[in-house]
């Protein structure tokens, strides 16, 4: 044994003997060396890259040493001198990096960012959708196409996520709670600013967190079904202003004249600040509101509601952009400061539409003593600005949430509509609204297990209307006041014991509201009252009490609020004091990570819309009037609903699956009849039940042999609903359902395409009678040919086939091009000719037995537009 | 020895961890050797490689292997070579010629693994199974910039290194950074798409593509024993030159010959590993 221990310490000190020695030589041939050394790190999380390929090159270009990166990320190379010399390192799906190494100290730390390695007729790249944990992470990169301008293009391509006409992005099926940029919530619900302006280029990956609680204080304790975005944007975008912009002009064959497209658009992500502006104004029929919608706001507590609505004629299922009159302009500056451990926002934006509409009519009656043509022709300007600022701090940490935010909305929209022909007639509108609000919220963790939180929120909102219509002669002027104060004080408290959270919210809210209408001069054909003085005021107390119990990958949430409610009416009807309970239960099941499902339902009863008050007419538009309900009602629901949503993210499949359906009950009936020209709706009191089906599921999946993806979408819905038309009781149904596809790739280096498919048929029946269904087909198909590195040629094509009645369609093709050519990497200059046939008109005309209708409605003509784009 | 043995140990573990890796490109080479009758064997391998792992192989022997390692596919396989090279004669004698049905070109299979920083090579040396595993930093490279050559429109730098008794060229591609290549050449900055050693062994890619094909570990990996490369080489010479008399030793009674282009019975030449084997180290003092 001893002589075995005296073996080994021989051995060891003959290796410590070897060892000095070797250090020593080390040492001495290394006077004359450099140690290149240094670690290859993935950009994305920090981890040591190994097997990148590292290469010392000389001034002359040629490869002086080489190595690769060890499991650690570690190289290390000795090298005479590296005067002149340049480090390579590359790795596949990794940009290669490039640095001098004159006056760089080592180890030396390469950071690798995602990019694709370009083969030899097939390109190799990172993974395109990688998921950890709850997050997936899409390669921006791998989905983006020539064509592409904006984040939003991209994200549209990407399978399980789904961006509304809106805007608004859906994760496998339901709406986002949050959208981050670089992990911070700059815009809200806002978020259209940064998919519509951030350039695709600059964003490095896009983040889905599934089962995102965004309020840290409730991790763990409270589960959330909704999923967040957040944006990684690429290090070249960060810790800088950058920015872009374009400035086009060029004309238009319809309207007849001069048009333009401008957009500026600056971005800092800083570690502290984070600013988002943007300016842009076009009369090309984008309409720009909609970018600046809030997808997250929540109903108002105030609950105002326009009574007067004068809307211009539209084109009915025509994309937007085809049919809009415009002249819209919108400004939107957001900034985050982080404070300490919170941070201030401001969100301000003002935007202006000014929109044009034209329509005629010409309806013919076949009489026996000769043919009656009665004409209509509408033409109206609607002028609408709207400035709103919003002014949030917040905290966020695991044991505290603060978030105090004051917002404020002021519109201004000026609706003229002028109607020549048989009922010629001017209607003129002022519908100006003013809000401030200002909610209030913090939550308290202590202890780990409990909760407390206090909410505070207090509104106000006036929507004065003013309408004046001169008709034969005649002229009538409604006018409405009406403005409400709401507010809502409430505390709750909440603990988490063995996977069980219980909660419990208690509060107060108070509404007080006045509404004024006038109506002086009354056609004479309408009998009743014309003037409301009416005030509706509550005063409620509640309480939410929530049960979340956890096992095993299951989530039940039991929540049961009850109230007790004192409605006052000034006299003008009974006071009356309720009590509402209205308890809901949900279950979501998570197995796995590729597997998700859940169902809900509720029921309960609820007080009725308190802008349905109303025992006077209120004029809505020249011919209709509106009379509401003089008594108070409650209505009662029940719902069902049920999820399912899958995907296979190595493989890129999502899909989802939805089905809801919903009852409700309410003791008054909405009835029209018909005085002359004009149409009065009111309510009756008469029981009225109604329901509702609906269906949806989609199913997305990567196309990786051409840098594409597919989708096939699929919808149902079936409602079902009473009224009273001309003392009859009518039972109405509606069903509806549609079907889409959608395809893009890159099958060749010089080529991409995107292809869009959707048909949508619907039907009404009346009393058991059905009208015939009436389908609408749209095809859009967009060909990018990049002939040369520098030059890009778009070709995009629609197509609408609507069934105006039956077996009788109307058919439209447009035709559009752009050609554009890439100066450099800043600038790009670009030409494109939109509706190239000249198409101005989408005219159609329908037949019965007695009468024919023809319809005109106006379509932007041919465009010849010229931009240039900037960016840094 | 410690080192060795926990480096091999720690071969096996990436080996099994291996399993489910997606490989990144698929490259596929023709190579060519000189044979003992004074021709040229030539035959089709691929490269599967992802950033930090390489395997080379052949297709045809990877399913046959695929299909023998497990029970059902192994009959199915017996079946499918019965199908294709069993011949009955009209006096109910049975004869197989092999040369018919997807029997295994080659039984090497080359591993390579970065983040182990060893190699791992299957074959049948022999009669026998056998793998050994190498230390990557084995084979060592001086660049030869001057002298480029273009394979599959790739510019490929050529790098020339001494390894296990041959001299070796090699191209590889910049463009493609990833340290591997055919057969067990390895450690360029830059995949290897082109090689010659001397004595006539050379090989080249013929395609390249993005794949996502899973890195499959090496099948039936319980038959192949840990051997010693030189004298896994030396005993698969001796049974080349005497595989006759080993399989009559072993109690059978068998007749080896080898016949030529017309059929004739001609005197099978001698293996010379010095001429024949692609590492001849083995025979070299």
């Amino acid at each position: 044994m001893a002589a075995k221990a005296q073996r080994k310490a021989d051995i060891e000190v003959s290796y410590r003997y070897i060892i000095h020695l070797l250090c020593l030589f080390t040492v001495v041939s290394a006077v004359a060396q450099v140690n290149v050394t240094g670690n290859v790190i993935d950009k994305e999380n920090n981890a040591p890259l190994s097997g990148a390929s590292v290469i010392v090159k000389g001034a002359d270009g040629k490869i002086k040493k080489f190595a690769s990166s060890k499991a650690d990320g570690g190289f290390s190379m000795t090298m005479p001198t590296v005067d002149g010399s340049c480090l390579e390192v590359a790795m596949m799906g990794f940009a290669k990096r490039s640095i001098p190494l004159d006056s760089i100290v080592f180890p030396l730390t390469v950071y690798m960012e995602p990019g694709s390695t370009l083969l030899k007729e097939v390109t190799v790249k990172a993974d395109r959708i990688r998921e950890q944990g709850d997050t997936i992470t899409y390669d921006v990169g791998s989905f983006a196409q020539q064509q592409d301008r904006s984040i939003g293009d991209v994200l549209k391509r990407m399978p399980g996520i789904n961006v509304e006409q809106s805007g608004k992005i859906q994760y496998q099926g339901e709406d986002i709670n949050k959208f981050y940029i670089e992990g911070s919530d700059l815009l809200g619900g806002k978020y259209g600013i940064a998919t519509n302006g951030i350039s695709h280029e600059d964003v490095g990956a896009v983040e889905v967190m599934e089962n995102h609680q965004p309020m840290q204080v409730l991790s763990g304790i409270s589960f959330s079904d909704k999923a967040a975005i957040n944006l990684k944007l690429k290090n070249k975008a960060k810790a800088t202003w950058s920015f872009h912009g374009d400035a086009g002009g060029g004309y238009s064959w319809q309207p007849d004249g001069a048009i333009w497209d401008g957009e500026l658009f600056a971005m800092a992500v800083m570690p502290n600040f984070q600013n988002i502006t943007t300016f842009k104004t076009n009369n090309i029929g984008e309409d720009l509101s909609a970018q600046a919608t809030d997808f997250f706001a929540s109903r108002r507590g105030t609950d105002l509601s326009r009574y007067v609505g004068v809307s211009l004629p539209g084109v009915p299922n025509l994309s937007r952009k085809r049919t809009l009159f415009n002249r819209s302009a919108l400004v939107s500056t957001n900034a985050l400061w982080k404070l300490g451990r919170g941070e201030f926002k401001t969100q301000i934006d003002y935007s202006f539409n000014r929109i044009t509409a034209e329509a005629a009519n010409v309806t013919t009656y076949f009489l026996n003593d000769g043919n009656r043509v009665v004409t209509e022709d509408r033409n109206g300007v609607d002028r609408s600005h709207s400035l709103s600022g919003k002014f949030i701090y917040e905290l966020n940490q695991k044991t505290a949430f603060i978030n105090n935010t004051l917002k404020t909305n002021i519109d201004w929209d000026d609706v003229r509509l002028g109607v020549t022909g048989s009922l010629s007639n001017n209607q003129t509108a002022s519908l100006p609204a003013y809000y401030v609000g200002n909610d209030f919220k913090l939550i308290k963790r202590f202890n780990g297990k409990h909760l407390v939180t206090f909410i505070s929120k207090n509104e106000w909102e006036s929507l004065p209307q003013t309408l004046s219509v001169s008709i034969n002669d005649g002229f009538m002027r409604q006018q409405v006041k009406d403005h409400a104060f709401y507010t809502n004080e409430s505390a709750a408290y909440a603990f988490s014991v063995k996977g069980i959270t219980i909660s419990l919210e208690g509060g107060v809210k108070g509404y007080v509201r006045t509404m004024r209408s006038e109506l002086p001069d009354m056609p004479e054909e309408i009998p009743g009252e014309t003037t409301n003085v009416l005030n509706t005021n509550y005063f409620t107390v509640y309480a939410t009490p929530k049960f979340e119990y956890w096992v095993r990958r299951v989530n039940f949430t039991l929540n049961a609020p009850v109230s007790f409610a004192h409605y006052t009416f000034d006299k003008a009807l009974a006071n009356r004091s309720e009590v509402y309970f209205s308890p809901s239960l949900s279950m979501n099941w998570k197995p796995n990570n590729r597997f998700e499902m859940s169902v809900s339902g509720g029921t309960g009863r609820s007080p009725m819309d308190l802008n349905m008050i109303q025992p006077g007419y209120v004029m809505t538009n020249y011919r209709s009037f509106r009379r509401g309900i003089d008594d108070f009602y409650n209505s009662s629901s029940q719902r069902v609903s049920g999820r399912l949503s899958y995907k296979h993210t190595r493989r890129g499949i999502f899909a989802n699956a939805m089905v809801m359906q919903s009852w409700s009950h309410r003791p008054y009936t909405l009835a029209q009849q018909l005085y002359g020209d004009y149409v009065v709706y009111s309510y009756t009191d008469a029981e009225s039940d109604g329901q509702m089906l609906m269906a949806s599921g989609n199913i997305g999946k990567t196309l990786d042999f051409m840098r594409g993806s597919a989708n096939i979408n699929g919808s149902f819905s079936r409602n079902e609903s009473h009224l009273i038309s001309e003392n009859t009781n009518v039972n109405s149904v509606g069903t509806s359902w549609s079907v889409g596809a959608k395809i893009n790739g890159a099958p060749l280096r010089w080529f991409s395409f995107d292809y869009r498919f959707e048909w949508a048929s619907s039907r009404m029946s009346m009393n058991g009678t059905n009208a015939s269904w009436l389908g609408n087909m749209e095809n859009e198909l967009l060909l990018n040919i990049m002939p040369h590195r520098k030059w890009e040629w778009h070709i995009s094509g629609e197509h609408y086939r609507n069934e105006l009645t039956a077996d009788q369609f109307k058919n439209v093709f447009l035709l559009d091009t752009k050609v554009i050519f890439k100066l450099n990497k800043r600038l790009e200059l670009s030409a494109s000719l939109s509706n190239i046939f000249n198409q101005r008109t989408y005219n159609y005309t329908t037949y019965n037995q007695l009468t024919s209708f023809e319809s005109q409605r106006w379509l932007r003509g041919r465009e010849l537009l010229i931009s240039i784009s900037l960016r840094k | 020895m410690n080192k060795l043995l926990t480096s091999i140990f720690m071969c096996l573990v990436a080996i099994s961890a291996m399993a489910q890796n997606k490989a990144e490109i698929i490259v596929s080479y023709d190579s060519s050797f000189p044979n003992k009758f004074g021709k040229i064997n030539t035959g089709k391998m691929s490269l599967l490689a992802s950033t930090t792992e390489a395997k080379y192989f052949n297709d045809l022997s990877l399913w046959v292997d695929s299909l023998k390692s497990t029970p059902e596919g192994k009959a199915q396989y017996m079946e499918i070579i019965k199908k294709a090279c069993m011949t009955v004669e009209p006096d109910g004698s049975v004869s197989f010629d092999m040369r018919k049905g997807p029997t295994k070109p080659t039984n090497s299979y080359v591993f390579t693994d970065l983040a182990q920083d060893c190699l791992t090579h299957y074959n049948k040396f022999g009669e026998d199974n056998g793998y050994y595993t190498e230390p990557l930093s084995e084979m060592q490279w001086t660049i030869v910039e001057d002298s480029t050559a273009t394979v599959l429109g790739y510019e490929c730098i050529m790098a020339e290194s001494d390894y296990h008794g041959r001299h070796w060229k090699a191209w590889f591609a910049t463009e493609l950074p990833m340290p591997f290549g055919l057969w067990k050449l390895h450690g360029l900055p830059g995949l290897i798409l082109k090689a010659e050693a001397n004595g006539g062994f050379s090989f080249v890619a013929t395609g390249l593509e993005r794949t996502d094909r899973i890195m499959t570990p090496m099948y039936m990996q319980g038959d192949y024993s840990k051997v010693d490369r030189k004298e896994a080489l030396k005993n698969a010479e001796y049974f080349a030159n005497n595989e006759e008399s080993i399989m009559n030793a072993q109690g059978q009674n068998v007749k080896i010959y080898s016949t030529d282009d017309q059929g004739n019975k001609i005197e099978t030449p001698k293996y010379d590993g010095l001429k024949h084997n692609i590492e001849p180290d083995y025979k070299m003092k």
